[in-house]
């Protein structure tokens, strides 16, 4: 039996008076070096504050009162800072942007070793050994000012990795990526655990993403372990104790009665299979976009509509190439496309941040945009001096008038910032926003989707999220290369896409989009069988 | 679009050296600012700057810090013309006023827009050419061995500053998206607050990378590349001239009473040095030998 890579004997803590509300409990674990952890739970659970207490950082960096007894690499964090940690672990944050200090690549994965006192050819090699392996060897000359945001975390975890740790901490490392980026992120963790025998620690809403490569889950609810086990284990316990924990395959099987909980989209597959349980594969008619059900002549006056619209950036590419949009008021749209596609230039255009090169938008009236950072919208000091008491109750804020908006969750900070931009003397005709679930647990990401729902302007959404994008929309619209490549009810756009398309729809082979639409169609086949 | 451009490595001989030998060669010709006032000799370091921009494939760069420098140079010549009142070639008389008379001289304003040039040689070799050729990382690096935190403190700030900016600029399209858009005092504040955010987390970033063990990085030896060589040879060369040239009275001038700018054969030559020099190192064949990175 290995010794521990992490031992914890009832360790809590808690932060210092008016820090984040997060602490742990009585934490009791043990973690084998060479394994893939997933740390499990909704937002403010504690997963990060476990995190920053196996690099250090809690208590030594935030401060705060600690007890029990926490040992990484045999090193107690509360005798040992993150200094003399970083030995055992590397870690790497959410935000790209800022866990990368140095201007370039090169000059970002020398600076470890270099705080080490490495002699320079040693340096050399470990930055060239780590570049290769971790397939960050082109980036190497690059500044790190022109990377994109999956290529930062990838250089944030090279960085991390380079002085080779037993240990790699990650705190939601993909929450600010595309899928596509936020999936090769995924197996490159995999890959490090496999071949370099570094023991994983992830802290992940999109459990889907993590669960095939895991071996364990520990869920944490209010600061203490819920649950922890391996990982179909931990989908049995979320089913029946926290199904906002589960995974859209694994909630499809609980809904439709079958006792298996698979992990990955292929378990899932072969689930279906082994009781021969074959969707359907028909599109239900109510799924049909509204605005084909109305006739031409009985159809409302656009609440916003561009026509022929591009945007062509000077000594760059097109962005937009005579797009040609129209929404009606009360619908709901999901605007997909990968990363550069378009979608926020649209959603500026819209507003009327930017003004388009050629072409023109028509506007019913004023229309309110969220953008990416809903921080950015609360600069007052108190959170009904951003959005009116109106608006916090409307953000479901009753009773925190006075609340700093900066102590909000990430959920209520969004929740009060969409209220600011709606908070005009009119309703406005159009709501845009943009990325609005990223790094959002599910219970957030319904409470937005019921807000929207609501309104009676037309609502887009720009995401990536193709889960949300099923339950919230009527209509998907697809961007690519500045153009509309896609166009229909999420049932036709989302599908049958190899790339933009939800769990189940993998699963079902495309029958059916939600775990509870795909349930649907199998319990009639069940009773067939 | 910032008119002081950021480093972006390119196939040049200039960015192939290493970063102290081209932050010598940008200060080389930053010192032919500051030692001269002589517009023959500024304009022909001003034209060696632009030839080693071009050469090293950042003449857009070079020439958009022109666009800082010039109003800059140009608000000098006209305080100077105005505040000085010495020279005997009158072009303006002007009329009392706070108790002095504000007449224009030609002296004083060729004076202002000798300063002036002095100023367009200093930003577009310094703001220009080196922000554009130069790794800041690798010069800081260089650095570091002498006083870590404050390199290391340098090389944050150069990497924060667009992210600041970008934060900023965010922040002005949210103001803008609100109904009613906010103050000005309150986006400062909370832009202010966003950065001291920025600030935390990057402290933690370093933390977890063990700065706080951080002692004096070991020195790394690496051989001579023909670039640092030529360049190094090139920007020894420039400093060289200009020192030797001031030190014997080349390129003197004298402004008041009457302008005198000396233009002979020796200013003629230092001149032609300069422009040489610029390019020199940076152009031919074997300037291009091995400056792309594998």
């Amino acid at each position: 039996m290995p010794e521990p890579l992490v031992q914890a004997e009832r360790f809590s803590y808690a932060y210092p008076e008016g820090g984040p509300a997060a602490s742990l409990h009585e934490i009791s674990l043990e973690l084998e070096p060479g394994t893939f952890t997933v740390l499990a739970g909704v937002s403010g659970s504690g997963k990060s504050t476990l995190l920053r207490a196996l690099c250090g950082l809690v208590p030594h960096f935030h401060g705060g009162v600690a007890s029990g007894v926490l040992r990484v690499g045999g090193l107690d964090v509360r005798e040992h800072g993150p200094g003399e940690l970083a030995a055992v672990c590397g870690t790497v944050f959410q935000e790209p942007e800022t866990q990368v200090v140095m201007g370039g690549v090169r000059a970002e994965l020398e600076l470890p070793l270099e705080h080490r006192g490495e002699p320079a050819p040693a340096v050399a090699r470990a930055v060239e050994e780590t570049a290769l392996s971790l397939g960050i060897g082109h980036l190497l000359e690059r500044r790190t000012d022109t990377l994109s945001g999956g290529e930062l975390q990838r250089v944030a975890i090279a960085a991390a990795m380079v002085h080779g740790p037993e240990l790699l901490l990650l705190d939601e490392p993909t929450s600010q990526l595309d899928p596509v980026a936020g999936d090769e992120l995924v197996w490159l963790l995999r890959r490090l655990n496999e071949d370099w025998g570094t023991a994983v620690v992830v802290a992940e809403h999109r459990l889907e993403r993590c669960l095939p490569a895991a071996d364990r889950v520990i869920s944490l609810v209010e600061g203490r372990i819920a649950c922890d086990a391996p990982p179909r284990e931990h989908l049995a316990w979320a089913a029946e104790a926290m199904p906002v924990l589960a995974t859209p395959g694994a909630r499809l099987f609980s809904l439709a009665g079958l006792s298996e909980r698979p992990a990955s989209v292929k378990e899932a597959r072969a689930g279906l299979r082994g009781v021969h349980l074959e969707a359907p594969p028909t599109v239900a008619p109510d799924d049909r976009p509204r605005r084909r059900l109305l006739r031409r002549d009985n159809r409302p006056e656009p609440a916003l509509a561009l026509r022929g619209v591009w945007f062509e950036i000077e000594d760059g590419p097109s962005v937009l190439r005579g797009l040609d949009l129209e929404l009606r008021p009360g619908e709901r749209v999901a605007l997909m496309g990968r990363n550069g596609a378009g979608k926020s230039t649209l959603l500026r255009l819209a507003k009327g941040l930017i003004e388009p090169t050629r072409g023109r938008v028509e506007r019913a009236g004023e229309v309110a945009l969220l953008l990416q950072n809903p921080g950015d919208y609360l600069i007052h000091e108190h959170a009904v001096d951003d959005a009116g008491s109106r608006g916090v109750a409307a953000a479901g804020l009753e009773g925190r008038e006075q609340a700093n908006p900066r102590d909000l969750s990430g959920g209520e900070r969004q929740r009060l910032a969409l209220e600011v931009v709606m908070g005009g003397d009119q309703p406005p005709a159009a709501v845009l926003l943009d990325e609005p679930t990223r790094g959002m647990d599910r219970a957030h990401k319904d409470a937005l989707a019921a807000r929207v729902a609501v309104l009676d302007a037309a609502v887009v959404v720009a995401t990536h999220d193709t889960e949300f994008a099923a339950s919230f929309a009527q209509r998907v619209v697809l961007l690519g290369q500045g153009v509309v490549i896609g166009d229909g009810a999420p049932a036709e756009v989302l599908a049958g896409g190899r790339h933009f398309s939800t769990e189940v729809a993998r699963v079902t082979g495309g029958a059916a989009l939600l775990p509870e639409q795909a349930a649907a169609l199998i319990e009639p086949a069940r009773v067939v069988r | 679009m910032t008119l002081i451009p950021s480093y972006r490595s390119r196939p040049s001989a200039l960015h192939a050296a290493r970063a102290r030998v081209g932050a010598g060669f940008c200060c080389a010709f930053a010192l032919v600012g500051a030692l001269y006032r002589n517009p023959l000799i500024l304009g022909a370091a001003l034209a060696g700057i632009l030839l080693a921009g071009f050469a090293a494939g950042v003449g857009r760069e070079v020439g958009r810090s022109l666009r800082l420098a010039v109003p800059f140079a140009l608000l000098v010549a006209l305080v100077n013309a105005l505040v000085y009142q010495q020279g005997e070639t009158l072009l303006v008389r002007g009329d009392e006023f706070l108790g002095r008379r504000w007449d224009v001289t030609l002296e004083a304003t060729v004076e202002g827009l000798m300063n002036g040039m002095r100023i367009v040689v200093l930003i577009a070799a310094l703001g220009g050419l080196m922000s554009a050729a130069v790794d800041p990382d690798q010069l800081l690096k260089a650095l570091r061995r002498i006083s870590y935190r404050s390199a290391l403190t340098a090389s944050l700030a150069t990497r924060l500053v667009p992210v600041l900016a970008r934060d900023a600029a965010r922040m002005g399209d949210a103001a803008r998206c609100r109904p009613h858009p906010p103050g000005r005092l309150a986006v400062v504040r909370a832009a202010l607050a966003g950065a001291l955010d920025r600030a935390v987390d990057v402290a933690a970033a370093l933390e977890v990378r063990g700065y706080s063990l951080a002692g004096r990085p070991a020195r790394r030896r690496r051989p001579a590349s023909r670039h640092d060589l030529r360049v190094g040879l090139a920007a020894l060369a420039i400093a060289g001239i200009a020192i030797g040239a001031a030190v014997a009275g080349v390129g003197h001038v004298e402004a008041y009473p009457t302008l005198d700018v000396a233009a002979g054969p020796a200013e003629l030559a230092v001149a032609s040095a300069l422009v040489l020099l610029g390019g020199a190192p940076l152009l031919g064949r074997a300037a291009r030998l091995g400056v792309a990175h594998a």
